[in-house]
């Protein structure tokens, strides 16, 4: 805990106005689209048992190879990554780390989520024109 | 404050195995996602093993973190608090025995 005088400058509807407030919400709607998401892949994955050599899991993977699985891919990717960095801002925060520099913390962040992204747009990217992954 | 402290714990075990799993299946090995290419991943000892922590760090996050949501807007009192922790420990673990099972036909 800091020992200067609390931030009360973002109350009431100006709380919106703060990073902090942007980065909670979105944080909590990644969450929720992440369990939704966990619970639909477990769920996927486990037809795996049905059918001869995983037939109906086969016919699920075809499904996801169409453009636009692939880019609702990439979308999922972006919660993840956010999801995960501002995770990892908390963590910081709660070790005492950036209490202070929170916004600096969380742009920075923000900085690994692009470049992480963009790691991965390139490989859907590159699948979605050639059929082919990046190092196959 | 176990669930706090758990939270965090799966949270850094998210963040590793997660890392592993996604450039393993979209990264090292793309295109050909079907039943044989995740058996040949699965064949690996090590990455099975990332699956399965992924299964319980996974389950454990995603619903203590829905439940932390959930607590803010009707499951507010202590009474109404412990009936969901229950319900999402049954859930959680049913969750945990079905994607065991889903697992099996390429571990076994």
């Amino acid at each position: 805990m800091s020992g200067k005088p609390r931030e009360t400058a973002n109350v009431g509807a100006g709380l919106w106005k703060a990073t902090g407030m942007w980065a909670w919400l979105l944080f909590r709607i990644s969450g929720l689209v992440l369990v939704f998401y966990l619970g639909a892949h477990i769920i996927i994955i486990s037809t795996g048992q049905f059918g001869a050599d995983g037939e109906a899991l086969n016919g699920f993977m075809k499904t996801f190879d169409h453009p636009v699985a692939v880019l609702l891919d990439l979308a999922l990717v972006v919660a993840v990554l956010y999801h995960a960095l501002n995770g990892v801002r908390i963590i910081l925060m709660d070790f005492g780390v950036g209490v202070q520099r929170h916004k600096i913390i969380f742009w920075s962040a923000m900085a690994v989520v692009v470049i992480c992204f963009a790691i991965f747009a390139w490989v859907a990217l590159t699948y979605i024109v050639t059929g082919e992954g990046v190092t196959s | 404050m176990w669930s706090w402290l758990f939270q965090r714990i799966t949270a850094v075990l998210l963040i590793v195995c997660l890392a592993i799993h996604l450039i393993f299946t979209h990264i090292l090995s793309i295109g050909e996602l079907d039943y044989i290419n995740i058996g040949d991943r699965l064949a690996h000892a090590g990455l099975t093993a990332v699956d399965i922590i992924l299964l319980a760090a996974g389950i454990y996050h995603a619903l203590n973190g829905l439940r932390m949501v959930l607590m803010d807007y009707w499951f507010t009192s202590r009474k109404r608090a412990l009936t969901l922790t229950i319900g999402l420990w049954v859930v959680g673990l049913a969750f945990m025995g079905y994607g065991t099972w889903a697992l099996w036909p390429w571990i076994s």
